[in-house]
C-alpha cells in the first residue's frame, strides 16, 4: 500500500545571489501525518518553507502537490492549492475578534452584507473540532488573548477552509510548559483528521511527542527522511549537527 | 429450552439498543442518517424512535442551525439527557469526583474533593454517598437514574465487584458497590472496576481512540494503570484482574513495589520513582498529580536534576511500551493521568527505547496518544460502564425503573 504525497518535492535548489541555499532538496509530506522538519540555524528550514509556500520560487526541482506537477510562483498559488503556512509572527489584527482574524480577506457574503451568523458558526465548530474549550467567546478581540490562545486561533484560521497542507513554523516557541502541550495535542489532532502537517521545532522532544516522520536539513542538504518510529534522540541530534547518525543520513 | 433463533422480540429489543447507542455515542442524528448508518429501512427508524420517545429515553424535533436541504426536513433524534443519567464516581489515593452524567454523555453536574492519604474507609463511603445524594437533588423531578459505577484504583473481582487489592489505596474488606447502592437507595446496583479499565473503554468510546479497535491505555496516578482493548472489547482475563501493565516487571530487582515485587512498571515510572529522581521525596507537601507536573515544569525550564528525572522514568516507560508493543501489536496507546504529562515531557526517551526494542513490524503503524478526555477519563468511563444496562434493554429498563413512581398509593 503506497500513499501519494500531499506534498513532494523533488531535486529542489535555490540561491540568492551567490549564496546557495538549497541543493538537491526533496521533501514529502503524506496526509493525516505529521512530518516534523528539523535542521540546525541556517540549514534551510525556511527557504524551504518559502520555497513550499511560493514566496521564494524554487530555481529548480520539481514541485507535486497530490501527485501533480505544479507551478508555485506566489503565496496566492499555494493557497489555491490548499497549502497554509502559520508564521512565528502569526500575522493576526490586534483589534479585531476571533472571528473576524479567522475570515480575514475571506470573508462570508450573503447578498451584499457579510454573513455574521455563518461565519460565527463556522468558527465555533472549527474552534470545538479542535476541541478547544478555552478561548471562552468567539467575538473576544485577539488582544485580549494569551499567546498559546492566538497560536490556536492562527491554527484554526489555516484550518478553517478547506486546506489540504498546514506548515507550522515553531509553534511552541514562545510558549510555556502548559500551552506548548496544548498546542501539540491540537497539531496531532489536525493530522489525525487527515490534514498533511509540517511542524518546525527545535525541540527534539516535542518531535518526538507528535511526528510520525522527521526530516533533517544539514547545510542545505536533506540529509535523512525517516519515520520517527525507526529513530533516536541521539541520532536525530547527530543528523542535525552533524548530518550523519548511526545508519543514516549523509554517506561519509 | 432449545431457541431457533433470535425473536421478533430480541430483535426489536437489539434495534432499540442499537439506536440509542448510537444517539448516545455519536450525538443527535437524523431518521435519514440513521436509516443509512444502521441500515434499518426508514419506517423501522420511525418506529423504534417512537417507542424510544414514549418510554422518555429521546426526543425528535426539527434540525436547527445551517445547512438546510430542499424539502421536507427530517426529524433529528437527541437523546433526553437531562431525564435519564447515570451516576460516575472515581476514587483517586489523593481526591475522588461524582459525576451525573447524562444520556449522550454530557457531565451534567459533578462534585469533586481532595481525601487524605490513609483516611477511613468509611470516611471515604461518607463523602461519596453525600456527593451522589447532592447531585440527585438537583436533577429534574422527572429525572431517573439508570446506573451507576465507581472507578477504583485496584484489582477488582468481576464475579461480584470485591475489591482485592489496592496497594495505594486501603478498603480493607469493605464492599464498596454494595455499601453504596445500599446508603443510596435507589433500587439499583453500583458496579466497581479499575480505574485504568475505564480509562481504556472511555478513550474507546468517547476519546483519542474511537476509531481503534486494538488500543491501549496507560494510567498514571501514585501507581500505574492499564486496559487493554483488544477486538473492540476490554481484555478482563479470567477473574477480572486483566491488564495490570503496571505490575509487569521491567527490571527485575529494581525498586521496590507496593505489591511486594521489585522493578514493577508502577515502581520505575510511578509518582513516587519520578519524586525520588528528582530528589523531591522528602518534601511532605509535594506529592500527586501537582507534584509530577511540577517537575514536567521545571525540566523544561531547564532544571538538570528535573530533566534527568524524566529522562529516566521515559526510558524505563519506554520499555514497558516496547513490551506491549511486541505482546499485544495494537494500534494505538493513549497516555493518561499523570503520564500525559510524562508522555509530552519524555518523548524523545520513550520513543527512543521504543524504536530500539520493540519490532519492526509491529513499531511502525502503532500511534502514541494521549488521552482526549484529560482527566476525566476514568469518570468517563465509569459513565459509560453504568449505561451499558440500559443501552442493552432500553424500555424495559426504563419501565422496571420507572416502575415504582407510577404504582398508585
Amino acid at each position: 500500500m503506497s500513499v501519494t504525497p500531499a506534498l513532494d518535492l523533488r531535486g529542489i535548489g535555490k540561491s540568492f545571489g551567490p549564496v546557495k541555499v538549497l541543493d538537491d532538496v526533496s521533501f514529502s509530506a503524506y496526509p493525516g501525518e505529521i512530518t516534523a522538519l528539523v535542521g540546525d540555524n541556517g540549514a534551510g528550514k525556511s527557504t524551504l518553507v518559502n520555497c513550499i509556500g511560493g514566496v521564494h520560487p524554487p530555481d529548480s526541482g520539481e514541485y507535486r502537490f497530490e501527485g501533480r506537477r505544479v507551478r508555485v510562483h506566489s503565496p496566492r498559488d499555494a493557497s489555491l492549492l490548499g497549502i497554509e503556512i502559520v508564521h512565528q509572527d502569526l500575522a493576526l489584527c490586534e483589534n479585531l475578534d476571533i472571528v473576524q482574524n479567522l475570515f480575514l480577506g475571506r470573508e462570508q457574503r450573503n447578498g451584499l452584507t457579510l454573513d455574521e451568523d455563518m461565519m460565527e458558526e463556522i468558527a465555533r465548530t472549527t474552534l470545538s473540532g479542535l476541541a478547544v474549550r478555552t478561548l471562552g467567546s468567539a467575538r473576544r478581540p485577539i488582544s485580549t488573548l494569551s499567546g498559546g490562545q492566538r497560536q490556536i486561533v492562527a491554527i484554526a484560521r489555516a484550518v478553517l477552509l478547506d486546506n489540504k497542507v498546514v506548515i507550522l513554523d515553531e509553534p511552541t516557541a514562545a510558549l510555556g510548559i502548559a500551552q506548548s502541550q496544548q498546542i501539540l495535542e491540537v497539531v496531532r489532532r489536525l493530522a489525525d483528521k487527515g490534514l498533511a502537517v509540517v511542524l518546525i521545532s527545535h525541540n527534539i522532544n516535542d518531535v518526538f511527542a507528535v511526528s510520525d516522520r522527521i526530516a533533517a536539513l544539514y547545510l542545505g542538504r536533506m540529509v535523512a527522511q525517516v519515520r520517527t518510529a525507526d529513530v533516536t534522540h541521539r541520532q536525530v541530534v547527530e543528523l542535525i549537527t552533524r548530518g550523519t547518525g548511526g545508519e543514516v543520513g549523509l554517506r561519509r | 429450552m432449545m431457541k431457533a433463533g433470535p425473536s421478533q422480540e430480541d430483535v426489536r429489543r437489539h434495534n432499540l439498543g442499537t439506536l440509542l447507542r448510537f444517539v448516545h455515542l455519536r450525538g443527535p442524528a437524523s431518521r435519514a442518517t440513521l436509516a443509512e448508518s444502521l441500515g434499518l429501512n426508514r419506517s423501522t427508524i420511525m418506529a423504534l424512535t417512537t417507542d424510544l420517545t414514549a418510554a422518555g429515553l429521546v426526543r425528535e424535533e426539527l434540525p436547527r442551525g445551517p445547512g438546510r436541504r430542499a424539502g421536507r426536513p427530517s426529524l433529528v433524534v437527541r437523546p433526553e439527557s437531562t431525564r435519564v443519567y447515570v451516576l460516575a464516581f472515581e476514587v483517586g489515593v489523593d481526591r475522588f469526583a461524582v459525576a451525573r452524567v447524562g444520556l449522550g454523555g454530557v457531565v451534567l453536574d459533578r462534585r469533586e474533593g481532595v481525601r487524605t492519604r490513609d483516611s477511613d474507609p468509611a470516611e471515604l463511603l461518607s463523602v461519596l454517598v453525600a456527593g451522589a445524594r447532592s447531585l440527585i437533588r438537583k436533577a429534574d423531578g422527572d429525572a431517573v437514574c439508570v446506573g451507576a459505577a465507581v472507578g477504583f484504583p485496584g484489582t477488582v473481582r468481576r464475579a461480584d465487584d470485591m475489591i482485592m487489592f489496592g496497594p495505594n489505596l486501603d478498603v480493607g474488606d469493605l464492599r464498596l458497590g454494595d455499601a453504596l447502592s445500599r446508603r443510596l437507595g435507589l433500587g439499583i446496583p453500583v458496579s466497581v472496576c479499575n480505574d485504568a479499565n475505564l480509562g481504556a473503554l472511555a478513550e474507546h468510546e468517547r476519546g483519542a481512540g474511537v476509531s481503534c479497535d486494538n488500543l491501549i491505555y496507560l494510567h498514571g496516578d501514585v501507581g500505574v494503570g492499564g486496559g487493554i482493548i483488544a477486538h473492540g472489547r476490554l481484555l478482563g482475563g479470567d477473574e477480572g484482574y486483566g491488564g495490570e501493565i503496571g505490575h509487569m516487571i521491567i527490571n527485575p530487582g529494581g525498586r521496590l513495589c507496593a505489591c511486594g515485587a521489585k522493578g514493577c512498571l508502577e515502581a520505575e515510572v510511578g509518582e513516587r520513582a519520578l519524586l525520588h529522581h528528582a530528589g523531591r521525596e522528602e518534601d511532605p507537601g509535594q506529592a500527586g498529580r501537582d507534584a509530577v507536573r511540577d517537575i514536567v515544569v521545571s525540566a523544561d525550564a531547564g532544571d538538570i536534576v528535573s530533566r534527568e528525572a524524566l529522562h529516566r522514568v521515559g526510558s524505563w516507560l519506554g520499555l514497558g511500551v516496547a513490551n506491549l508493543v511486541n505482546v499485544f501489536n495494537p494500534g494505538m496507546i493513549v497516555f493518561g493521568g499523570t503520564l500525559r504529562d510524562i508522555y509530552l515531557g519524555a518523548a524523545a526517551p520513550i520513543r527512543s527505547v521504543l524504536a530500539n526494542g520493540a519490532l519492526a513490524s509491529s513499531r511502525e503503524k502503532v500511534k502514541l496518544r494521549t488521552a482526549a478526555l484529560r482527566d476525566d477519563t476514568t469518570l468517563v468511563g465509569a459513565a459509560e460502564f453504568a449505561f451499558a444496562e440500559v443501552l442493552a434493554d432500553p424500555v424495559q429498563v426504563l419501565a422496571r425503573l420507572r416502575a415504582p413512581e407510577d404504582t398508585p398509593v
